[in-house]
């Protein structure tokens, strides 16, 4: 049978291939990564980039989540104080309504509610980063200001009801705001600030009216608790974001594991493979070496 | 009766004969290394026999001349098979070019620049990030640079795909010119077969005809037709006659719509050839197809980005108050108007960050809900993405150029096997064996000299006929 005299270049082209192997194992080596190219693992090259959306995401949500912590935290002991200030009203409004004072301390003890009035409104005005806390939507304007051309004073709220929502990346939302009129100037007896102009316009004349003034107490206790209420919500969300961070903490985790599994180079794998290829690759130069000395020709054994 | 001068002009016709031998064998050995060389042996022929008073004698040999050994089927079959692996080969390495500009990203430490998947994430995760302080103003110009990445890589994307494409028409193009001068080669070979040898194989002359051939399936495919009088007519794989025995038919170019088209008796053969095979076939399918399917995609998902986030910031409310208006659009990336071209002209036209509308319609300035809707596109399917959230349609989109590209080398891998088995084959029938040769020429070197023993033989018995006996007179 004949056979073809030039499988020299066959074998070649075998070298070339070998060659052309080591390369990427190299490569694979050095690089640590598996699939340098999207034709190598196609369907891994996909899963990659969502995977490494994924990880972006959690990553991305783990920063968010740090400034909206700082945001709720300033937000809920603003109001922590704000019960504290009106806890110290209430025991004034009462002590001043209890037939002992004198006009001038009653009078005192409605500037001192006056004083903690003022105190209320400057929390119920807080900003955080330059922005207010408790004014809806509109972030850039003074929530609250008390008219007082009338009596009792009326304060008012130049803010609105928009609540602000945290999208976690499971599609949770977390409020994370809530409007001033709704924790400050609540409807009926909710009302913090009517019910603290109030007991300043009883208790300014020094003469008590004890119905009106027991029923104001009351009123801003229940406007206390009202606000105490507003503040679980705030609570809330602090708990909500630190459970969805922990979430999206681990899951970051596992996607990472995931991701490596799928691109990095398994170094034992490939190193077993690079060996290998470079046994094949001297073995076939030998060959070829074997295969091109002028001795396997017949004409060297021809006489000269 | 035979005599002694018929042995003499016997044994001479054996000693030309075997120099016509030998000189085949020389022959052989000098173009041992010569590109469509068909290896040739003598055609010896036993002369015909001489009968005297009934009694027949033998009359010697005579070569006749060299006689190819070459197997038509199977080089027509290689060619054949070699049309399709050029055809892979120039489709793959176009689509190398293409996927190196989607090299999948590591997810080491820093991420690899020009990844279009984490451009899209980081693009949409701004926007969450915004949520969490709409008024924040290193958060918007976060917004504005992740914007401008996204922007720049998909464009990139585009350019370097719409400058590959018009490497391959100029390619392309360079083609016709070799096609057009193997054509008329092959015609002219023709005529020439077809007057010296129109009944046998035509030898060297036949060895010029089949390299061209070959070379010609490199380059596009083809269709080849014996004719009679040993001519050849060639048709492009569709059918579009290219050579006809004696005459050729050129091929033309002209520009259509941007790009070279391929014109063959008036008539736009381009998408024939795309699908016929040879490296013509290979570009064109690249040129044609695989480059514009992969910047279509890239398109559809710029204009969806681009128009989607544009219509959600133009109705929203910016920091400053206002809302998006005929006149003054907020608009962040270059509005497309067709999905064609969105990629390449996708770019960031907002400056002033305050300018993002994070805030819904009508709300005050630190309202989210707008920044919020616009981090939601992330993770909404939309009808122009194949009703896929932007980022499993780039991911499809890579899984599927990978695929192809994996498709077409493990198609391209397997032609080259069977085109190296068909030329493995074709060689070993027809290219030059040296020890065939050395063996040829060592036998052939012991039967001259026989000849040339016999020769000399006959010469001394003829001298001893012509002297009777004695020795001396004529030696």
């Amino acid at each position: 049978m004949r056979v073809d005299p030039s499988y020299v270049s066959n074998l070649v082209g075998s070298l070339d291939q070998a060659q052309s192997n080591e390369q990427q194992l190299t490569a694979e080596l050095s690089s640590g990564v598996s699939i340098t190219s999207l034709s190598q693992n196609p369907v891994a090259s996909g899963e990659n980039v969502l995977l490494l959306n994924q990880i972006q995401q959690d990553d991305s949500f783990t920063q968010s989540s740090n400034l909206v912590t700082g945001q709720l935290q300033v937000a809920d002991s603003t109001l922590g104080s704000v019960v504290s200030e009106l806890t110290s009203a209430i025991s004034l409004a009462t002590s001043a309504n209890n037939g002992t004072m004198n006009s001038s301390d009653v009078q005192s003890v409605s500037n001192q509610i006056s004083g903690i009035l003022d105190e209320v409104q400057s929390l119920a005005n807080t900003s955080y980063q330059g922005q207010f806390l408790f004014g809806g939507g509109q972030t850039s304007t003074t929530p609250f200001t008390t008219s007082t051309a009338t009596s009792p004073a009326v304060t008012t709220y130049n803010g609105d009801d928009d609540i602000n929502y945290l999208g976690t990346p499971n599609g949770q939302k977390i409020q994370l705001n809530v409007p001033g009129s709704q924790i400050f100037l609540g409807a009926g007896s909710n009302s913090v600030f009517a019910a603290l102009n109030s007991l300043v316009a009883d208790y300014s004349s020094g003469t008590v009216n004890t119905a009106q003034a027991v029923s104001d107490t009351e009123a801003l206790g229940t406007a206390m608790n009202y606000v105490s209420q507003q503040r679980v919500t705030i609570d809330n969300s602090i708990t909500q974001v630190t459970t969805a961070s922990e979430a999206v903490t681990s899951d970051e985790a596992q996607s990472t594991t995931a991701q490596s599994n799928l691109m990095q180079a398994d170094v034992a794998q490939v190193s077993t493979q690079l060996s290998l290829a470079e046994t094949q690759q001297t073995a076939l130069e030998d060959v070829i070496a074997q295969l091109n000395s002028t001795s396997n020709s017949l004409f060297s054994k021809l006489p000269a | 009766m035979g005599t002694i001068s018929s042995a003499f002009s016997l044994i001479s016709g054996a000693l030309n004969a075997d120099q016509a031998a030998l000189s085949i064998t020389a022959n052989n050995v000098a173009n041992a290394n010569t590109p469509g060389y068909t290896q040739e042996v003598p055609n010896w022929q036993q002369n015909d026999p001489l009968t005297i008073n009934g009694v027949s004698y033998g009359n010697g040999v005579t070569e006749t001349g060299a006689k190819s050994l070459r197997d038509s089927v199977l080089e027509e079959r290689l060619d054949q098979q070699q049309q399709l692996a050029s055809a892979s080969s120039a489709r793959l390495t176009a689509l190398d070019g293409v996927q190196a500009l989607f090299t999948p990203d590591s997810g080491s430490s820093s991420s690899e620049a020009g990844d279009i998947g984490n451009d899209i994430t980081s693009f949409f995760s701004s926007f969450s990030q915004l949520e969490a302080q709409p008024t924040d103003n290193a958060l918007r110009q976060g917004v504005l640079s992740s914007a401008t990445t996204l922007a720049g890589d998909v464009s990139n994307a585009a350019d370097s795909l719409n400058t590959q494409r018009a490497g391959l028409d100029q390619e392309a193009a360079g083609v016709t010119s070799q096609v057009n001068s193997l054509t008329s080669a092959i015609s002219q070979l023709n005529l020439q077969i077809q007057s010296t040898s129109p009944n046998a194989d035509a030898g060297t002359l036949e060895d010029q005809r089949d390299e061209d051939v070959s070379q010609l399936s490199q380059l596009i495919g083809i269709n080849q037709i014996t004719t009679e009088n040993n001519g050849l007519s060639i048709t492009t794989t569709s059918g579009q006659l290219l050579v006809s025995e004696g005459s050729n038919f050129q091929l033309t170019t002209g520009a259509v719509g941007g790009v070279t088209d391929f014109f063959l008796g008036g008539s736009d053969i381009t998408s024939q050839l795309a699908g016929g095979g040879g490296q013509l076939g290979g570009y064109l399918t690249a040129r044609d197809e695989d480059i514009p399917n992969a910047l279509a995609s890239l398109d559809q998902l710029a204009y969806n980005i681009s128009t989607n986030v544009n219509t959600l910031n133009n109705s929203g409310t910016d920091l400053d108050g206002n809302s998006g208006s005929v006149a003054n659009p907020l608009y962040i990336f270059n509005q497309p108007t067709t999905v064609a071209g969105s990629a390449a002209n996708m770019s960031v036209i907002m400056t002033d960050p305050n300018q993002i509308a994070a805030a819904g319609a009508g709300a005050g300035t630190g309202d989210n809900s707008n920044a919020t809707a616009i981090a939601t596109l992330a993770s909404t399917s939309s009808a122009g993405l194949n009703n896929q959230t932007p980022t499993d349609y780039y991911s499809s989109f890579v899984s599927k150029l990978g695929a192809t590209v994996s498709g077409v080398q493990a198609e391209n891998t397997a032609e080259n096997a069977s085109v190296t088995q068909l030329q493995t084959q074709n060689n070993a029938l027809s290219s030059v064996n040296l020890n065939d040769e050395a063996s040829a020429l060592s036998t052939l070197q012991t039967s001259y000299q026989a000849a040339s023993q016999v020769f000399s033989m006959l010469n001394t018995i003829m001298a001893a006929a012509l002297n009777l006996g004695d020795q001396t007179a004529v030696s």
